[in-house]
C-alpha cells in the first residue's frame, strides 16, 4: 500500500478508512451525489436494472428510484444529447457511456454541445455534465472496448478531463466533477476496476486541476495518471532496488493540468518520464513535455522521455501487453535520462 | 469462498420452441461437472441435442425425469458452484488483470550526481 502524500503538505480531514475497489468507489460517491442532490441524474446502456456492466451503479435504482437511475437506449449521441437538453433543464446529469470505444458515435454531441453550451449561451446555459467513462485498456477486452481518448477530449476547449488511478481518489474526484458546474469527463481506469484497497473517503478540499505525488523520489519523475499509475508505482519500487529513487507524479486532472505541481516535482527530481497507454503522436505526454520544458527548462538534467501506446489502432485483447507501456519500457525511459 | 446455488432453465433450443423432452441424463445428483461438459440430451419437434453445462459445479437437484416434457422456461437442473470472494468476475465483456508480482529485465545504474 502506497503511502497518500498530499502535496499541499495539508493534513487530509480524517474520515473513516473503508477496504474498497474502486467500482464499490464510485458507486459510493454516486450514492452520495444522488442523496445530497435531487437534480443528479444517472442514466446509461444498463445502469438501472443491471447495475452497470462493471456493477459501478450496482444497487441504485431500487434505491433512487427508476426516475433518477435509468436505461437508456443502445444509442451513445441519444444519451449525450439527452443530458445536454436535461442540463438545460436545470438537471444535473450524471450519463455513463459503458466503453471508451462508444464514445466516438457521442463526439458530435460532446464536442459541439455539451463543451460549447456555455459558451454559446454566453453563460445562460452551463452544463454541469459529467460524463462517466470507463477507459483504457488492460482487461484484455475486445476491440472498442479500450481506447485512450484524454487527448481528444482534453484538446475540446470547455471540457474538464479527470481520471483518477486509486478507489480514494474516484470517490473525491467523482463528487468534486459532479458538483462541478462545467462539463468534466470521468475516465475510469477499468483495470484498476477490481483491486480493493484501504480507502478514506474524503470530501474534495483540493482545487480541481491538483496533481499528487504518489510516492516522493530525487532521481525523475514519472508522471502518469489511471491505470498507468500503478505500473509506474512498480516500476519505481524496481528501481528502488537499484539504488534510483523515482518520484511518481499522478496528475489526475488532464484538463486542467496541474502545472504548478509538475514543475516543483521535475525541478527537484531534474528529470522527467511522463508515461501513458494512449499513442505516442499528438498524446498527451507531449503537452506534458511541453509545459516541464517551459516551466523549468534550467532544470532539466536531461530531455524530457515519453512511454506511451504505439501508433497503431488500440489492440484486441490478446496483443495488448505488447502495446502497454511495461515495466521494462519505463525503466529504460528513466535509464535515458540518467545516462544523458 | 462461498458456495451458492444456481438453477438453469430449459432453454429456446430452436427458434420459438415451447418444449422439449428429457432423452437421457448424462450426469447424476453429486456428479461434479465442469463448463461445457454434456448435461442431458433432449428431443425438441426439430431435433435431438445435447445441452452442455452452462455452470462448472455439482449437480444439486435434476428438475425432470427421462420422458418427461419440460416447458421452456421451467427448472431444469440445480448446481452448487463455489463463488471466491478474492476472484471478482469482470463485466460482460474482459477479464480482471491478474495480480501478479511485477518483473523486469532493465537494471538502473544511479547517476553520479
Amino acid at each position: 500500500m502506497t503511502e497518500l502524500i498530499d502535496r499541499t503538505g495539508t493534513e487530509t480531514q480524517e474520515a473513516p478508512v473503508v477496504e474498497l475497489s474502486m467500482q464499490q468507489a464510485v458507486n459510493r460517491a454516486l450514492r452520495v451525489l444522488l442523496a445530497e442532490d435531487p437534480d443528479v441524474l444517472v442514466f446509461g446502456e444498463d445502469v438501472g436494472t443491471l447495475g452497470g456492466v462493471f456493477r459501478v451503479t450496482d444497487g441504485l435504482q431500487k434505491e433512487f428510484g427508476d426516475r433518477r437511475v435509468f436505461d437508456t437506449p443502445l444509442a451513445e449521441s441519444a444519451i449525450m444529447g439527452m443530458a445536454v437538453g436535461l442540463a438545460m433543464n436545470g438537471w444535473r446529469p450524471v450519463p455513463e457511456l459503458q466503453f471508451d470505444g462508444f464514445a466516438y458515435p457521442a463526439i458530435d454531441q460532446i464536442v459541439n454541445q455539451v463543451a460549447r453550451m456555455n459558451y454559446r449561451t454566453r453563460g445562460a446555459a452551463p452544463m454541469p455534465i459529467t460524463l462517466r467513462l470507463p477507459s483504457f485498456g488492460g482487461i484484455q477486452a475486445p476491440e472498442h472496448h479500450g481506447e485512450s481518448l484524454e487527448a481528444i477530449f482534453a484538446h475540446t476547449p470547455g471540457l474538464k478531463v479527470v481520471a483518477p488511478s486509486d478507489p480514494g481518489d474516484a470517490y473525491t474526484l467523482l463528487l468534486q466533477a459532479v458538483r462541478s458546474d462545467d462539463p468534466v469527463v470521468y475516465m475510469e481506469p477499468k483495470a484498476r476496476y477490481w483491486e480493493r484497497r484501504p480507502v478514506q473517503l474524503r470530501e474534495p478540499d483540493e482545487p480541481i486541476g491538483t496533481s499528487r505525488i504518489v510516492r516522493p523520489g530525487r532521481h525523475a519523475t514519472l508522471v502518469a495518471w489511471g491505470a498507468m499509475v500503478h505500473r509506474c508505482v512498480q516500476a519505481a519500487e524496481l528501481a528502488a532496488e537499484d539504488g534510483v529513487e523515482l518520484e511518481v507524479l499522478d496528475l489526475r486532472w488532464l484538463k486542467p493540468i496541474d502545472a504548478e505541481g509538475l514543475a516543483a516535482s521535475v525541478a527537484r527530481t531534474r528529470r522527467a518520464v511522463v508515461v501513458h497507454e494512449a499513442p505516442l503522436t499528438a498524446g498527451l505526454g507531449a503537452e506534458v513535455s511541453a509545459l516541464v520544458t517551459e516551466n523549468c527548462f534550467r532544470d532539466l538534467a536531461a530531455p524530457v522521455q515519453r512511454v506511451t501506446g504505439f501508433d497503431v489502432p488500440y489492440p484486441a485483447g490478446p496483443l495488448e501487453p505488447q502495446y502497454l507501456p511495461t515495466i521494462d519500457r519505463i525503466l529504460l525511459a528513466v535509464q535515458r535520462t540518467l545516462e544523458f | 469462498m462461498a458456495e451458492e446455488s444456481v438453477t438453469f432453465t430449459l432453454p429456446d433450443l430452436g427458434e420459438g420452441l415451447v418444449e422439449a423432452t428429457v432423452l437421457e441424463w448424462q450426469v447424476g445428483v453429486g456428479d461434479t461437472v465442469g463448463r461445457n461438459d454434456p448435461l442431458v440430451e433432449v428431443e425438441t419437434t426439430k431435433s435431438a441435442v445435447v445441452i452442455p453445462s452452462p455452470k462448472a459445479g455439482r449437480i444439486a437437484e435434476l428438475h425432470a425425469r427421462e420422458e418427461e416434457v419440460v416447458p421452456v422456461g421451467a427448472p431444469l437442473v440445480t448446481f452448487v458452484v463455489t463463488v471466491s470472494d478474492d476472484a471478482p468476475q469482470a463485466g460482460i465483456v474482459g477479464k480482471v488483470p491478474a495480480e501478479e508480482r511485477p518483473t523486469r529485465r532493465v537494471r538502473l545504474k544511479p547517476p553520479a550526481d
